[in-house]
């Protein structure tokens, strides 16, 4: 087995990690290249533009625990008919496998799809983006078991997936890695569900690689409800074929300390992407959206929309960015970010990022940041509306844009959480 | 019920109410007319609790409470309602869930309890009747896209369904055409009682012609400064305003 080294305060988190990673199962890839990479790839602080907001040195105290024998969460969404699959720490827990064969489709756990397809899986391995964030290749270098969806040519399973990964007590730190392959014109939905105890204060290092082959279409919808302490880096890379249509939808219902990393490649023409999102960090929570999307290729699409707000002393990031490559004519690539402070000492970092060397295309960003209208506050209060309900149906309001894109469970759910954690019921 | 005794106001360094008293009984209808700048929609804020105005002097007693101590949202409670000349527009919040969480939201600071669904409803369409509303408009998004005639009857519809013990009309026939004034003075009118006030401000003698007052005051210059039955209204129709604004002057000199 590889060693890490230990020689700096990063490379003595890299070798805790993955130490107590493999102790607690980890895929038997080659991790060789990633672990190359975490020895050159600088450790993020904010002196780095991408992480000028957000502060990751407190990690590298952190003391990681292996993880502890864990009873399976109680089901969410259990009214909704989904294929499942749950993951526990990094380990695969719950749930049935479906496998069609070498043709078909495969819906189960990536350590099952391994020894059973090694080759789809691989194929898909390779479209990761694992050498340019220290973090990234930390997950590479010792990836855990995730979900994996394979569906082949002119397929779509009848019922949505719902890959669960749940976090134990304790510093535990788990570095799913999900793969999603929707080949060409075929169809999926996939929900990622990311929760866990209260009483977890590890590390959640995750991956999800998705490829959506030409004329295909993925619908994904990442809802992230984690009401503990521990610190979540979600890598999420997609690439995309000719016509093919993603839309992601990714709903931060809790997060104590989240940095979600969206990077989608339009590698076909005529490509469609629509990625919206939603966060309302509030007490001392820190969340931060960083996206980027890389038109490549002519005629592509995109529309991107985030919302959210910060309240109490919470922070709030917002990093959108927008790469058209030169040729890659007749690019149309809106994106709209809007937050409301809550509170004199929340803040919020927004930066749309447009950089565009073709000259035929249509891009536009907007981004504001505010307060409630004071005059549509008013008009509620005027009503016999407490302030508290106001603001609530507000909050609402504003965030409807987004959350009403998700499915009405799912809808549901993250509004109670919000609703319980802002003190709205 | 409502004693307004000496009001003085003021937004930022602007001096706009100066001492305006006036004094309404349960069941009475008042009309306030004045020329523009006068105070008119200053003293409908004020009433409603808007917190842009600084009361430097004078007291307003609501059946007998000090309502200048309470709040805006404390105000519907007692049983005020301010009809706005402009009605906000609230994206994403529907009409009909915005009603249901005022009206629970009255309830219970009321210690009453929360309508039931059914009951909701039905009162729900009573009310639309009264003002000839429709569906779509309740199900839409507060006041978005609505006309400026479907705005003010939603204004009606929502005072229907809080029935107040006094509602303040600000210009609420401003942007009417002649169809909307009718509807929107019939559902006020059915809404008349012997408990119910109504402080009516307009510009116009028109609206009056429907919702007949039983006084008229004239506003000018931050204090009433002439007061009379439902004929003063044609007067001021007639005359204009010059007539009375110069008589405080002349009394002064």
């Amino acid at each position: 087995m590889n060693a890490v080294a230990t020689s700096t305060k990063e490379a003595a988190l890299a070798a805790r990690v993955t130490e107590s990673v493999r102790r607690n199962g980890a895929l038997g890839l080659d991790t060789s290249e990633a672990l190359a990479a975490l020895e050159v790839l600088p450790y993020p602080t904010t002196r780095l533009e991408r992480w000028k907001y957000t502060r990751v040195a407190n990690l590298l105290s952190l003391e990681v625990e292996d993880a502890p024998q864990t009873a399976l969460p109680t089901p969410i969404l259990p009214a909704l008919d989904a294929h499942r699959l749950t993951f526990v720490g990094g380990c695969f827990a719950d749930g049935d496998i479906t496998d069609e064969g070498p043709d078909g489709c495969f819906i189960g756990p990536v350590s099952e799809a391994m020894k059973r397809y090694p080759e789809r899986v691989s194929a898909l391995m390779e479209k990761g983006f694992q050498s340019q964030e220290w973090y990234a290749a930390l997950q590479a270098a010792a990836p855990q078991d995730g979900g994996c969806v394979l569906v082949p040519k002119g397929t779509a399973p009848k019922k949505p997936i719902l890959i669960r990964h749940f976090m134990p007590d304790g510093a535990v730190a788990a570095q799913p890695q999900h793969l999603l392959d929707v080949a060409e014109n075929s169809t999926a939905e996939v929900i990622l569900w990311y929760d866990c105890t209260p009483a977890a204060a590890g590390l959640l290092n995750g991956a999800l690689t998705a490829h959506v082959g030409d004329h295909g279409a993925l619908s994904l919808e990442i809802v992230q409800n984690e009401p503990g302490a521990s610190s979540h880096i979600g890598h999420h890379h997609f690439t995309q074929g000719h016509h093919s249509n993603l839309t992601v939808r990714t709903a931060t219902a809790c997060a104590h300390w989240l940095r979600n990393d969206l990077h989608i490649v339009q590698d076909g023409s005529d490509a469609s992407s629509t990625f919206h999102g939603c966060y309302l960090p509030n007490g001392r929570q820190f969340v931060d959206h960083h996206t980027r999307i890389d038109h490549a290729q002519p005629d592509g699409h995109s529309e991107e929309l985030y919302k959210g707000l910060a309240a109490d002393r919470a922070i709030g990031v917002f990093n959108g960015k927008i790469m058209v490559h030169k040729d890659a004519q007749r690019i149309e690539a809106y994106q709209s970010n809007a937050n409301l402070l809550l509170g004199e000492q929340a803040a919020m970092y927004a930066k749309p990022e447009l950089e565009i060397y073709a000259d035929d295309v249509r891009c536009s960003h907007g981004c504001t940041t505010g307060q409630f209208d004071a005059e549509a506050l008013f008009y509620l209060r005027s009503r016999g509306m407490t302030e508290t309900a106001a603001h609530s149906l507000l909050v609402q309001a504003f965030l409807a844009e987004v959350l009403d894109g998700f499915r009405p469970e799912i809808r549901a759910c993250v509004h109670d959480v919000y609703a319980q954690r802002l003190g709205w019921t | 019920m409502l004693k307004i005794d000496n009001l003085h106001a003021r937004i930022g360094d602007t001096q706009i109410l100066k001492g305006l008293t006036l004094s309404m009984g349960p069941g009475e209808v008042h009309a306030i007319m004045g020329p523009n700048g006068s105070g008119k929609s200053t003293l409908a804020s004020i009433l409603a609790g808007r917190e842009d105005y600084e009361v430097t002097a004078g007291s307003i007693q609501f059946d007998g409470v000090d309502l200048l101590a309470l709040d805006a949202t404390e105000r519907a409670v007692a049983g005020i309602f301010l009809a706005f000349q402009y009605p906000v527009e609230i994206p994403g919040v529907s009409n009909i869930n915005f009603l249901r969480s005022a009206l629970n939201s009255i309830r219970q600071q009321r210690d009453e309890t929360p309508l039931s669904g059914k009951d909701f409803l039905a009162k729900v369409k009573a009310c639309a009747q009264l003002v000839e509303l429709d569906g779509k408009l309740r199900d839409r998004s507060v006041n978005e896209g609505f006309s400026g005639g479907e705005k003010k009857r939603n204004e009606i519809f929502q005072m229907a369904m809080l029935e107040p013990r006094l509602a303040v009309l600000d210009e609420t026939d401003s942007g009417l055409d002649i169809d909307a004034l009718r509807i929107v003075s019939h559902g006020v009118n059915s809404m008349r009682n012997g408990e119910r006030s109504f402080l009516v401000i307009t510009h116009y003698q028109r609206l009056l012609d429907h919702i007949v007052p039983d006084y008229v005051h004239v506003l000018a210059g931050g204090r009433i400064v002439h007061s009379g039955g439902k004929e003063l209204a044609l007067e001021l129709e007639e005359k204009g305003y010059d007539w009375i604004t110069d008589t405080p002057a002349t009394e002064q000199a």
